[in-house]
């Protein structure tokens, strides 16, 4: 379980993410929407203690992310928008080399490959060197090395970004395979149809600031539009719509 | 901790040396270092001696001069004529130097208004300015012993005409002397130390920003200190293993490669041997440091490559100040990285004692550069512009 509480987060005087609070529960998966340059990267970068916080908290698990990072670095794992691999090192050895920073032994680190390998079809390049992987191979890659440690919880920035039709099906059934499982999935996009499609929980943000949160039957409630397009600019601009009114 | 460490190191070492070409290249430019060098410096020397004891100079118009002429016969000199443009030649450094004599040099020599002229060209810096030596002192020769015969012809003592007598006496022995072109060894062999871990410095500092894989390798547990640490370790492995090979190359060479004329001048035991290998060794990973260090500040390789290419221009200066400057040996020197390290080695090269302290400093030096270079990069690690600035 993730826990965000009033989140703030400042960059001279731009203020990135101004009070987000939300949780995400086990075993759902929860879905941050928003447009480009809402504050999205930027909570989930504080969430998985990439980046200080200037207020607020965030609870992975109970552990506290500012108090205690590396706890919380144990707790989940993370896919953000920078995938870089190794090239001259293969597949296997890219993952094997962050499951030995996790401090596991090859016995475990190879029966959770086996699993991933399986879900995520990788048999044919998994002892291949990266150098030349498409972006949809390089995701696997990516994304495997982040959970290779098998966390409660797992929070994917902008996963589908740049993959084609079936790397990103083959995301799509891996997370709900991970929720299957009872773990905690925060993912961000700006896809709203990926985001209706696959999300318990949706959370919309826009300019920092949280403006709606609910199924996607409620949030179509709550704009009063027959489709999610329209909602969603609708609860996009409810806040400023709050700040003019008031 | 100690497992991060060994991981890190160990995954660096293997990615960077799967890269054949840059560590190819780099294996091989060390390992041929000290043969090339070392046979370039024999052939040198063995140049100058050859130019210093050669009976053999170059005279235009020695038709006019018969009782000059006659004088150079008896030292046991072959005069040679030299080449008919040899003003030209000599210009650009293609001749040596040419005693030439005027046409109108015996009627001038009765009257004692004789002159000769020596061309050279002092501004070439190749063995040349040797053989204008030789000239000299053969015409100083040939002056005083004409000088005598006129003076006891007139009934007077030559000693009146030596008020004082000059005697050269060189207390510099023939190692200290070709330590003075040797200089070259040293000075190489520490760009070694820096340039040799150069690439693999960048590759995992920079080189991790430009691919995106720094910010995923952050998320790891792992202190920022065991990461810089484990990647140092990497580094300075490398830089050791590129001096080995460096210090093999040099040993091999002074072994089986006979050269007299270096021997002459540069006789290496095994002990001394030993305080080069040492010195180099304690520089060789500090350097890696520094360049981690500067190269964490690069976006991409050829950014940091950039950077890094200022502090081996720093690093390559020392020497000259040392030089132009000349600077006498000096305790204080020992803490300037690069200055203490070119002071010992010289010294061990020149037959120099050497104590404790020659070594100890520039090892405290080395290790106060390492730590600060870790901390400060560990400090990098946490800052958002280095993380997430990409180029």
């Amino acid at each position: 379980m993730i826990e965000v509480r009033e989140l703030k987060k400042q960059f001279g005087a731009v203020k990135a993410v101004d009070g987000v609070s939300f949780t995400a529960k086990s075993g759902a998966i929860t879905g941050l929407l928003g447009p480009n340059g809402a504050g999205k990267t930027t909570t989930i970068r504080m969430i998985g203690t990439l980046i200080a916080i200037d207020g607020g908290s965030v609870k992975i698990d109970d552990v506290d992310v500012a108090g205690d990072p590396d706890g919380a670095r144990r707790a989940c794992g993370m896919l953000t928008d920078s995938r870089g691999v190794y090239t001259r090192m293969t597949a296997r050895e890219n993952i094997r080399y962050y499951a030995e920073l996790r401090g596991m032994d090859t016995a475990r680190s190879e029966r959770v490959l086996a699993r991933f390998v399986d879900w995520l079809d990788m048999g044919a390049i998994l002892d291949r060197r990266t150098d030349g992987f498409s972006q949809g191979e390089r995701m696997k890659v990516a994304i495997t090395r982040a959970l290779i440690h098998e966390p409660c919880n797992v929070i994917l920035d902008e996963p589908t970004n740049g993959l084609d039709v079936m790397s990103t099906r083959a995301l799509r059934e891996l997370i709900k395979r991970l929720k299957a499982e009872g773990q905690t999935v925060l993912f961000s996009s700006h896809v709203m149809q990926e985001v209706a499609a696959l999300c318990d929980e949706i959370i919309i943000i826009s300019k920092g600031r949280v403006t709606a949160q609910g199924s996607t039957s409620q949030l179509l409630a709550m704009s009063g539009k027959d489709n999610l397009e329209d909602a969603f600019i609708v609860l996009a601009d409810m806040h400023e719509a709050q700040t003019e009114a008031a | 901790m100690w497992a991060t460490l060994f991981t890190v190191c160990r995954k660096e070492l293997t990615d960077h040396l799967r890269d054949r070409r840059t560590a190819t290249m780099i294996f091989l430019l060390s390992i041929a270092m000290g043969p090339v060098m070392l046979a370039g410096m024999s052939y040198f020397i063995s140049s100058i001696e050859k130019k210093a004891e050669a009976r053999e100079v170059y005279v235009h118009g020695k038709e006019n001069a018969p009782q000059l002429t006659n004088f150079l016969a008896r030292q046991d000199i072959t005069i040679l004529e030299p080449k008919p443009d040899f003003r030209v030649l000599i210009k650009t450094g293609k001749h040596d130097p040419v005693l030439v004599i005027p046409k109108d040099f015996e009627e001038k020599f009765l009257t004692g208004a004789a002159s000769v002229e020596l061309v050279y060209d002092d501004t070439r810096q190749d063995s040349g300015n040797v053989s204008i030596g030789v000239l000299r002192r053969l015409m100083r020769g040939f002056n005083a012993e004409v000088t005598n015969q006129r003076l006891i012809a007139r009934g007077v003592s030559p000693l009146i005409g030596r008020a004082v007598e000059v005697r050269d006496i060189n207390m510099g022995t023939p190692a200290q002397r070709a330590a003075q072109i040797l200089f070259m060894i040293p000075f190489i062999s520490l760009i070694v130390c820096v340039t040799g871990c150069t690439a693999i410095a960048i590759d995992m500092t920079a080189g991790e920003r430009e691919r995106g894989s720094l910010e995923p390798l952050l998320m790891n547990p792992v202190g920022r200190g065991a990461l810089t640490t484990g990647k140092w370790l990497a580094v300075g492995i490398y830089g050791i293993g590129v001096v080995a090979l460096t210090l093999t190359g040099f040993w091999l060479t002074l072994r089986f490669m006979p050269m007299p004329k270096l021997e002459t001048v540069m006789s290496i035991t095994g002990m001394q041997f030993l305080g080069f290998g040492a010195t180099m060794l304690s520089f060789a990973p500090a350097m890696g440091a520094l360049q981690m260090l500067i190269a964490t500040n690069g976006r991409t390789f050829k950014e940091a490559q950039t950077y890094v290419s200022y502090l081996i221009t720093v690093v390559s200066m020392i020497p000259m100040v040392s030089i132009f400057g000349q600077l006498k040996d000096a305790t204080w020197q020992l803490f300037v990285p690069m200055l203490g390290q070119l002071m010992v080695i010289t010294r061990i090269l020149r037959g120099d004692p050497v104590d404790a302290t020659h070594f100890l400093i520039p090892l405290l030096i080395n290790a106060g550069i390492t730590v600060t270079a870790i901390m400060l990069i560990a400090g990098l690690l946490t800052k958002e512009k280095i993380i997430f600035g990409r180029a």
